[in-house]
């Protein structure tokens, strides 16, 4: 299954554009800001938008003409949209009965989806009781419910709670990896989008700005704003207890020292992970006396620049991309093959503290 | 802290409040307390205050059933002349009910404009009958259920009926199932307010379909006849009207006006 398409919607004076594809199993972030016509275009796609122009093909067939209650998209929509006066479990066998299923059978499919996705919550309980981890969960089993040959998910975390953000986010990797078929993710938070996504749309006033693997993009970002939030350096490992205040965080490819995160038991941690933004990598020429507690050195890889400002990208261990002026890079001589330092502080480094991991729930 | 009211509002309030209660609490000081089964019977209450429950009931029946459609398209549709039907829709709420009894007999009575036909065609005549009692009484009750039918799908948050569209609904489903559940709370207090206003019916009836006992003296019609030829009698109909009709505003308690 192959979503394809190529659309441009008319939303007030602005026209929204974007042509892309989603293979089978492959999951598509859209990242942008807020505004940037992510939510339109996915509407678009489940026909609740009409488009002024385009095509939207599954697997070579039109579905653009298609009425949304015959496109095969399950959605979970931003904040849920759970219908307020019905309960968590005819939220869920909604789209079941709205296919003519009989109601006993669509209940006990429900029963079955909340049981994998929302174990905990009441099924008789109206939405408006629930939180908003709890109401996203049953959001994503009613995405589900209908058998959908695309999934799509609109700011599944935005209306989450910090403290129930992890375990969501595990949950949505394991429902995004296990649903067969093109899934879309839209989302303005770039961790969501590099930690769950296979490729990144980047959309940005309507139009895309730039298409990649999470780590062509965080390389060579093409604008400013990918540059700022997609390029950070992003870490994931196992988090070990240093002396007071402070961790091990040990990658695949190297160990960042990072501050201990409040409120958390000092004790081993797996599956965690953190971002570093680019501006916060110092490079120098020769090794750096300071405090920083981080220091690598590595060769330069690649230089790209943007604006007046130099990405560089180190094979060091562990791999970083730094952000300097080009004036330093030129004082530096910085070029790919030069062999560099680079420090960066611990308290720079932004731990996402995310306990169960996407595998032990 | 409570609000201290300026004297001049308490002053002015009471004063309101007295208007609107004497009549009442005349109605109870001169009631015939002392022959009241004799007054009942002599007025032919037990029959009209039938006619009156069977009349309100299929008029607010009629008028929810092609009230929600019409709510739907004023508050949905997108076509000329829509605020032109709406104000149409609500003419009979502000038109003296005469007006639009003197309206209905030039339309549906027997040589109206449509009458005409509907009797020597199908043999069918309103004018006289209850089913002209009906007709009055919807006219001129129907308009609120369709405008709080109307304020509730405004009010409505189209999100839902998306996503249940995106969830497989036919637009029929997505009605039945989310906009029609999600406006009850205002099409059932349009309901209420509209079956109180068919209780009250008087002027459009009486034009219409004329004072007839058993077929179309409803309460109200049975209150004025009483009037001249036993006051008595028309206080003690007037009472069981005042008795229903607050025991429904209590039932139903701050919820027709939406305070709580």
């Amino acid at each position: 299954m192959v979503l394809e398409a190529g659309i441009e919607v008319r939303r007030g004076d602005v026209i929204v554009a974007a042509a892309f594809s989603a293979g089978d199993r492959e999951t598509l972030a859209l990242l942008g800001p807020n505004g940037a016509g992510k939510t339109t275009i996915v509407e678009s796609i489940a026909g609740l938008i009409p488009a002024a122009h385009g095509h939207i093909l599954l697997d070579g067939v039109p579905i653009h003409g298609l009425p949304p209650e015959r496109r095969p998209i399950g959605m979970a929509f931003q904040d849920g949209v759970l219908f307020p006066h019905l309960s968590v479990l005819e939220n869920v066998a909604f789209p079941v009965r709205a296919r003519g299923a009989r109601s006993r059978a669509a209940r006990a499919h429900a029963l079955d989806l909340l049981g994998r996705l929302a174990p905990g919550i009441d099924p008789g309980a109206k939405p408006g009781a629930l939180s908003g981890g709890e109401r996203q969960r049953v959001a994503l089993a009613r995405a589900l419910a209908g058998a959908p040959r695309v999934l799509v998910l609109d700011e599944p975390l935005s209306a989450v709670d910090v403290s129930a953000r992890a375990e969501l986010r595990a949950l949505l990797r394991r429902t995004l990896r296990d649903f067969d078929g093109p899934r879309l993710l839209v989302t303005h938070d770039p961790v969501e989008a590099m930690t769950l996504a296979d490729r990144v749309v980047v959309l940005e006033d309507g139009r895309i700005t730039q298409t990649g693997t999470p780590e062509e993009i965080r390389d060579a970002p093409r604008t400013r704003y990918a540059a700022d939030l997609v390029g950070m350096n992003l870490f994931a490992g196992r988090l070990t207890p240093l002396e007071a205040g402070a961790g091990a965080l040990e990658t695949a490819d190297g160990v960042v020292t990072v501050p201990w995160p409040d409120g958390v038991a000092v004790d081993p941690l797996d599956d965690v992970l953190a971002t570093l933004g680019p501006a916060d990598v110092s490079l120098h020429a020769a090794r750096p006396e300071g405090s920083a507690r981080n220091v690598v050195q590595g060769v330069v890889e690649e230089v790209a620049i943007l604006g007046d400002r130099a990405r560089v990208r180190l094979d060091s261990s562990p791999r970083l991309v730094a952000e300097i002026t080009t004036g330093s890079a030129g004082r530096m001589a910085i070029q790919t093959g030069t062999l560099v330092w680079a420090s960066f502080k611990a308290v720079e480094v932004h731990l996402m503290v995310e306990p169960g991991a996407a595998d032990t729930l | 802290m409570r609000a201290r009211l300026p004297l001049a509002i308490v002053a002015l309030a009471s004063l309101g409040a007295v208007f609107v209660l004497l009549p009442v609490l005349a109605l109870f000081v001169r009631a015939p307390w002392s022959r009241l089964g004799g007054a009942l019977s002599g007025v032919g209450a037990s029959t009209a205050l039938r006619l009156s429950i069977e009349v309100s009931l299929a008029a607010t029946a009629i008028s929810v059933a092609v009230g929600i459609p019409l709510a739907w398209v004023l508050a949905r549709g997108e076509f000329p002349g829509r605020n032109l039907l709406r104000a149409a829709v609500v003419l009979p709420i502000v038109l003296p009910p005469v007006v639009g009894g003197v309206g209905l007999l030039a339309a549906l009575g027997r040589s109206g404009l449509v009458g005409r036909w509907l009797h020597d065609a199908l043999g069918i005549q309103l004018t006289f009958t209850t089913g002209g009692a009906v007709v009055a009484t919807t006219f001129v009750s129907m308009p609120l259920v369709v405008l709080a039918t109307e304020a509730g799908l405004r009010g409505l948050d189209l999100r839902y009926e998306r996503a249940a569209a995106a969830m497989g609904g036919s637009p029929w489903y997505v009605f039945r199932r989310v906009t029609l559940p999600m406006v009850a709370p205002q099409l059932a207090a349009g309901a209420v307010l509209t079956w109180a206003r068919a209780l009250g019916e008087f002027g459009a009836t009486i034009t219409f379909a004329g004072n007839l006992a058993g077929r179309t003296e409803t309460m109200p019609l049975a209150v004025f006849q009483a009037r001249q030829v036993d006051p008595g009698g028309a206080i003690v109909l007037s009472l069981i009207l005042v008795v229903i009709s607050v025991s429904v505003l209590v039932a139903l308690g701050g919820r027709l006006t939406g305070i709580r």
